[in-house]
């Protein structure tokens, strides 16, 4: 969102923005990395990712039911959940995985909490960290891409902490997301037309991503090898979760701060957390647990960095 | 009141973990398995049991203003009785449970007991009290265990129940015990909603 | 003593095995104390000096009585008095010297003689840095440090958490879920967040 709050008096020009036109435009946003998860991984991809979002759809249905609210699932914020649970998987989980995840998702992260625009943690992140803490060997095996026996794989940040040197991987390799990893990561191509759409619109702020991808390189650049200032920086920008998480999870409007300046400080502070698991954490990956910690940081960043009031001091 | 009464209150009506709110870090950190909660519950029984009757039975005796540290020692002499005997006669036990054998002395349960019960009634009721609120520890114990060790091991005490079910390790973890209570808390507060 | 030492003490008592969202002392206080910032923060702050000075007059106690005269038995009830006898002292002290100070936090003292956070990591400190009871080298030292931590954590995942219920009093929670029930699930996905730290190797 823009700091386009520009008070004046009317006639005004009624715009037809609203929630479920923002979120429909997020899902179609998302739609380009999907298409890519499917053709480097094949139809498994397709079904996670279907099953996750129904799901998701569906236990929002049921909390709507059971609180007596007015049923939300057609303002497309439960799809989007789904989809970037989906996005967070290996294709080759079985197929009960998405469904857990995605109902712990809607459940846990968001009807808890009173719904939509109530939620303190992105609800898809909620998912995944409980997945990758409930079963571990599901979420990290990889399948390699283009593979038609389901050949087992790598992702480049695991082989990177593993010790294993990177099989020819060249960085467009890793640009196109010909790669093992999660069905909505790779492509970063698809994922970066994805959000130029939605900063076109101006439906996220240039201020998380930019910061948090611009800390997370610095932070490997610099300590990412034996010697200081020798990091691989660009590798780790391309591979793993970041863009992905940068552009979609790290802007969740709900779970993040409100101000340009907490949103810069949101983004510097999952940039170092991200870094710091990467380079030396037991996780290969850490681009969840960094966003999930700012969320909860995010009511006190609020707090200190709530804009001045014009004339008060 | 009867004395039965004095005994059932800490079941379900009164019970320590769930109505009052008592006594949670060692509900929490023990009960990965249901040996533990059992072992936990059994510890925190006696020491109750122990210092209700003890605290009852010097209630006149100790002077108003230092009674708390009173309390205290007493329940610590018997909290080290059964640190004792479970290093004794059960030495795996006591390695689960670790630092949180000595520290059932700082369960508010123990403490809140003798406060509000014991120090103002006599023996026999301090001791139904006592014994009804230990059972109630033990049992909502038993309860979270049962839940974690099933949902994180897919076991109950050490028997494999459903065949093929992949067990959700995070109901291992702390996280899942924050979990299993935070919902258990909710559905109690939802039928209650309901029954009213 | 080494740097690196004192590192992994820092991670593990602050992230991993946080005070609170792992290991589950003082999560009594930290419950019911959580819900607006300014109590949470004077809490914390009581906390974090009472638990280090108890680390370091519980070391003196275990060092110089307790192993001496083959009394280790004693450990439970010596440290609860121990640590009773100084949160009272300190009572008197800051309500005779600051009345101010005695106001800002004073009033949360006596609720920390039960914090399990205080003996717990008295307890912890003996059991980490006491081999077959003798002191490992620059036991003191780490036993004080890992107190400061373990306060530090406190202090995190407070701050955290009133900030969030701060919050959550604006939203419009499921009646059911009200307090209790939502501070239990929020402090399972921090849990579950600060996982992201385990396996640390320094």
């Amino acid at each position: 969102m823009k700091n386009n709050l520009l008070v004046s008096g009317s006639p005004h020009i009624h715009k037809p923005e609203s929630i479920a036109r923002i979120m429909w435009t997020v899902v179609l946003s998302l739609v380009p990395a999907g298409i890519a998860g499917v053709i480097i991984f094949g139809l498994s991809a397709l079904w996670v990712t279907l099953l996750a979002v129904l799901a998701a759809v569906s236990t929002e249905f049921v909390f709507g039911l059971l609180t007596k609210k007015k049923i939300t699932i057609l303002d497309g914020s439960a799809v989007i959940t789904g989809i970037l649970l989906a996005f967070n998987l290996p294709s080759n989980v079985p197929l009960w995985l998405p469904v857990v995840g995605a109902v712990f998702s809607i459940a846990i992260g968001k009807q808890v909490f009173g719904g939509l625009g109530q939620n303190i943690f992105n609800p898809a992140l909620v998912g995944r960290v409980f997945l990758m803490a409930s079963w571990p060997k599901y979420m990290t095996t990889f399948v390699k891409p283009f593979s038609i026996d389901a050949v087992t794989s790598a992702t480049p940040l695991a082989a990177l902490k593993e010790g294993k040197i990177i099989e020819h991987l060249s960085y467009l390799d890793l640009f196109l997301g010909k790669h093992g990893g999660c069905i909505g990561e790779v492509c970063i191509l698809a994922l970066l037309i994805g959000a130029a759409i939605l900063l076109i619109k101006g439906y996220i702020s240039w201020h998380i991503p930019v910061t948090y991808i611009f800390t997370t390189a610095l932070f490997t650049y610099i300590f990412g090898a034996k010697t200081l200032f020798a990091g691989d920086w660009l590798f780790h920008i391309l591979s793993g979760g970041l863009i992905l998480g940068a552009f979609f999870m790290a802007t969740d409007y709900v779970a993040t701060p409100l101000t340009a300046q907490g949103q810069l400080i949101f983004g510097v502070g999952c940039g170092l957390l991200t870094a710091i698991i990467r380079l030396w954490g037991g996780y290969p990956e850490g681009v969840a647990y960094a966003i999930l910690m700012m969320n909860g940081a995010t009511p006190f960043i609020d707090r200190y960095t709530k804009n001045r009031i014009y004339g008060t001091k | 009141m009867g004395l039965i009464k004095e005994f059932t209150k800490g079941l379900i009506r009164e019970n320590p973990t769930f109505v009052l709110v008592l006594g949670l870090c060692p509900t929490l950190a023990v009960s990965v398995s249901v040996t533990n909660g059992i072992g936990m519950g059994i510890a925190a029984t006696f020491v109750l049991i122990g210092s209700s009757l003890i605290v009852s039975l010097v209630r006149d005796f100790i002077p108003d203003k230092i009674r708390i540290p009173c309390y205290i020692v007493i329940i610590a002499t018997f909290v080290t009785i059964a640190e004792l005997c479970m290093k004794a006669f059960s030495p795996a036990l006591d390695r689960a449970l670790g630092i949180y054998v000595p520290l059932i002395v700082v369960n508010c349960i123990v403490l809140g007991r003798a406060e509000a019960y014991a120090c103002k009634n006599n023996l026999a009721r301090s001791f139904l009290d006592g014994l009804g609120m230990g059972v109630g520890f033990t049992l909502a114990l038993v309860l979270i265990s049962a839940i974690r060790e099933f949902l994180g091991a897919g076991q109950i005490l050490g028997h494999t129940l459903i065949k093929g079910f992949e067990p959700i390790f995070v109901f291992g973890m702390p996280s899942g015990a924050l979990l299993v209570i935070g919902l258990l808390l909710g559905l109690f507060n939802f039928l209650k909603d309901r029954k009213a | 003593m080494s740097l690196q030492e004192l590192l992994t003490i820092f991670i593990s008592a602050v992230f991993i095995y946080n005070v609170i969202l792992s290991r589950f002392l003082g999560l009594c206080s930290f419950i019911a104390i959580s819900k607006e910032t300014k109590p949470a923060l004077a809490m914390s702050s009581a906390v974090m000096f009472v638990i280090v000075m108890s680390s370091a007059i519980t070391w003196f106690v275990y060092r110089f009585l307790l192993v001496p005269f083959n009394l280790t038995y004693l450990r439970t009830i010596s440290f609860i008095l121990v640590i009773a006898a100084f949160v009272q002292l300190v009572e008197m002290i800051i309500r005779k010297v600051s009345p101010y100070l005695y106001r800002a936090f004073g009033i949360y003292l006596p609720l920390i003689t039960v914090n399990c956070a205080v003996l717990g990591v008295a307890v912890l400190n003996i059991d980490m840095f006491f081999l077959k009871n003798k002191a490992v080298a620059a036991s003191f030292y780490y036993s004080v440090f890992q107190g400061l931590c373990v306060g530090l954590g406190y202090t995190l995942a407070m701050l955290l958490m009133s900030g969030i219920r701060e919050r959550l009093e604006l939203c419009n929670v499921p009646k059911a879920f009200k307090d209790f029930p939502l501070a239990f699930v929020i402090a399972a996905i921090l849990s579950l967040s600060f996982m992201g730290f385990s396996g640390f190797k320094s």
